[in-house]
């Protein structure tokens, strides 16, 4: 294997490249919302959006995304960057803002028209609304080029009758990249279209799911579409071509922005470690606990993780982008999946307790979704097989 | 930051990888090839002629002054081939003789020395004075005999070793004796605070393993392609695949780590006994799992001498317990500091 136009392996970071890692730190700690972020409801979203606006007025909103879209136009590396900084911060996550920055906009940057461009990337950079997917539906999830939710045309609009589910946050979003079938006789894959869905048409229901971490957390909605009308000109890319739109980004959900997640974790792992030692007492070496062997497996395989984001920016930026990334989400999942579990058996009787002050509880329950959302750790590991090594299906 | 090979790099591990396949073939430990014991040491000249055996030293002590990085990689193929770790030996002694201007440098860097290893049973000493029980591998018709430890690494006469009786290895192709050092002064002792040698075998060793689970994984994904059952390669089932599949992910990690743990070594950055320790844990794992699946997905056959399935499974295990095993490794990864 040869890789053209790659000078060296190494882990320097130019002049440049420091210096806007410095610039990046300055400028979290001087402006990181100093309130706590909200857990639902708009004031969730009112912070959310807030702090991405700040984001964007500090110039630090779409490291790499076009300058003519309100971007800065950096590398990859840059926006690895930003993001080691921003985790480094113990910024808050803006999860409300995650599919706009990670993948509705690097959609429309890859396959939207200029009027959908300019329309809604600088909105998104501004944080001035929030997008959720419409993909899933109650019967399609894992084979989600099922899906039925359908659309018709009637002149300069489509008529969306159907359902979708597992909508996060779709209570509080303006918009929502939508999936329909817009050809029922062609085969699945080539009889979808990609929509974008103003979530305030007349004829959308919401249907608020609670989920597994507490009472009362809706995270999802279920999405019910009755004569939904959306103009033409909401298709991105070519009526029936929607399955190649939505995957032409979906490796955005699993590139740089892991990288946050990651030194998260590594941090976590650092705390795990103390509260062990501190709950097994001075006179009880954590080395020589069953509890001490298994963190320090963990520590290893974290370090490991993030090495592997670091492989799939360098490919990234080398124009290699491809399927091994699905090799890093896969451990990644696992190995965070192992880090909650880890917390809890630390905690002892203690993790009977969800307690609002203390999170490794609420953390552990919700980290059933890490090997589900996104395409499961089995759909993964089919991804992995065929594409990556070539295995036949 | 920069994770890829250079085209630089990637020439050095194509010569040295058509050099071993044409040289060293893992087929070569098939049966009726003796089955204990391996004649890699005629190789050493060859691969001490190709610059392998000084690659990482300046070339003003005879090296070809490249760094931990292509050192790294070269062990990666050295794993691969299954190639006999007594070569670790080499490597390591020119690096303690060019540390302490030894006139053992040029027959190290040449491959006309021979090294074989000893690694600690038990709880042993190593410092100017050495002791306790080791095994001793590759060492027979040796006269030096390389050991790392914590504490720093020695270079050893085979003639220090005392009560010295050879075993039946797990891994036969490798010869393994029983020996014991009883307040034996090495030939050449570098303390760890003086030169980090235990890292770099650590790196090195770490690489070998990479080299095994990247081998393996290929063995088990080309036989699940071609291997037929109910009509249909058995690759195309899931159950199969997702083993495959978790080689791959396990293989993927262990490379990356090990080129991270190897860019701070080149680098000199903080955190090189947490990252080495790193790559040492999640490579061997990736080897030992690996090969176990490698056997898996190839089924009876697999637990034959007719497939080299076993030899890298055993290869696995020695590289595991050499110079620090697991559970010794999980400790110092415990021990090691956070580097932000």
């Amino acid at each position: 294997m040869a890789f053209p136009g790659v000078v060296s392996m190494d882990l320097k970071f130019s002049r440049a490249d420091r210096s806007f890692r410095d610039e990046a730190r300055a400028w979290l700690n001087a402006n990181l919302p100093r309130e706590r972020r909200p857990h639902s409801g708009d004031a969730m979203r009112q912070f959310d959006l807030a702090w991405q606006r700040r984001q964007f007025e500090g110039g630090w909103a779409g490291v790499s995304w076009p300058e003519e879209y309100g971007g800065r136009g950096l590398s990859l590396t840059r926006q690895l960057i930003w993001h080691e900084e921003y985790a480094r911060a113990d910024a808050p996550d803006n999860h409300l803002c995650f599919v706009a920055l990670n993948h509705a906009g690097p959609t429309l940057i890859a396959r939207g028209t200029e009027a959908q461009k300019r329309d809604h990337l600088s909105k998104i950079l501004r944080g001035e609304v929030i997008w959720c997917q419409g993909f899933s539906e109650p019967n399609s999830g894992s084979d989600l080029a099922s899906l039925r939710t359908q659309a018709r045309i009637e002149g300069d609009h489509l008529i969306v009758n159907g359902s979708k589910i597992w909508t996060s946050h779709g209570h509080l979003s303006d918009w929502q990249e939508l999936l329909v079938r817009t050809d029922a006789e062609a085969p699945k894959h080539k009889g979808i279209s990609w929509l974008i869905c103003d979530m305030k048409s007349p004829g959308i229901t919401l249907r608020p799911i609670e989920i597994m971490t507490s009472p009362n957390q809706v995270h999802f909605v279920q999405c019910f579409y009755d004569d939904v009308r959306i103009p033409l000109g909401n298709v991105v890319g070519e009526i029936n071509d929607g399955w190649n739109v939505a995957m032409s980004t979906l490796g955005f959900e699993r590139g740089t922005a892991q990288v946050r997640d990651q030194i998260r974790y590594a941090y976590l792992v650092e705390k795990m470690i103390c509260e062990a030692q501190r709950r097994l007492g001075s006179d009880s070496p954590l080395s020589n606990d069953e509890i001490g062997a298994r963190l320090a497996q963990l520590r290893a395989d974290m370090a490991a993780a993030r090495a592997m984001t670091y492989m799939v920016t360098s490919r990234a930026d080398a124009g290699l982008q491809d399927s091994r990334s699905s090799l890093m989400r896969a451990m990644v999942g696992d190995t965070q999946q192992r880090a909650r579990r880890l917390a809890l058996d630390i905690l002892g009787p203690d993790a009977l307790e969800n307690r609002e002050d203390d999170d490794w509880v609420y953390y552990y329950l919700r980290s059933f979704s890490i090997t589900i959302a996104a395409g499961t750790s089995q759909i993964q590991r089919n991804i992995i097989g065929e594409r990556v090594l070539g295995l036949p299906r | 930051m920069n994770f890829l090979l250079s085209d630089e790099q990637t020439q050095i591990v194509d010569s040295l990888a058509s050099f071993l396949n044409d040289r060293a073939p893992v087929s070569r430990f098939r049966p009726p090839a003796p089955q204990i014991g391996n004649a890699d040491r005629e190789l050493w000249p060859q691969v001490g002629e190709l610059g392998f055996l000084g690659i990482a030293l300046p070339e003003s002590q005879g090296g070809i002054g490249f760094g931990a990085a292509e050192e790294m990689l070269a062990y990666r193929e050295f794993g691969r081939h299954l190639l006999s770790p007594s070569i670790l030996g080499l490597t390591l002694t020119a690096r303690l003789a060019a540390k302490t201007d030894s006139p053992l440098l040029e027959a190290a860097l040449t491959g006309h020395l021979r090294v074989g290893l000893a690694n600690a049973r038990g709880s042993v000493r190593l410092g100017g004075e050495c002791s306790g029980d080791f095994h001793l591998f590759d060492a027979k018709d040796a006269p030096w005999v390389l050991v790392c430890g914590e504490a720093g690494a020695a270079l050893l006469r085979r003639s220090d070793f005392s009560e010295v009786a050879a075993v039946l290895g797990t891994d036969h192709v490798i010869g393994l004796e029983r020996g014991r050092l009883a307040a034996a002064s090495p030939e050449i002792w570098v303390d760890a605070a003086t030169e980090p040698v235990q890292a770099r075998a650590q790196l090195l060793l770490a690489a070998y393993a990479v080299g095994i689970a990247e081998a393996t994984r290929d063995m088990a994904v080309e036989y699940a392609k071609n291997r037929q059952q109910f009509g249909k390669p058995i690759g195309s089932f899931q159950a199969v695949k997702h083993l495959c599949a978790d080689m791959a992910i396990r293989t993927e990690a262990a490379l990356c780590q090990v080129i991270f743990a190897g860019l701070i070594q080149a680098e000199e950055h903080a955190g090189v006994d947490f990252h080495t320790v790193a790559a040492k844990l999640v490579a061997v794992d990736a080897a030992l799992k690996n090969a176990a699946s490698n056997i898996q997905v190839h089924g009876a056959i697999g637990f034959t001498a007719e497939t080299d399935a076993h030899s890298y499974l055993k290869r696995a295990h020695l590289i595991e317990q050499l110079w620090g095993d697991s559970r010794q490794q999980r400790q110092r990864m415990l021990a090691a500091a956070f580097p932000d």
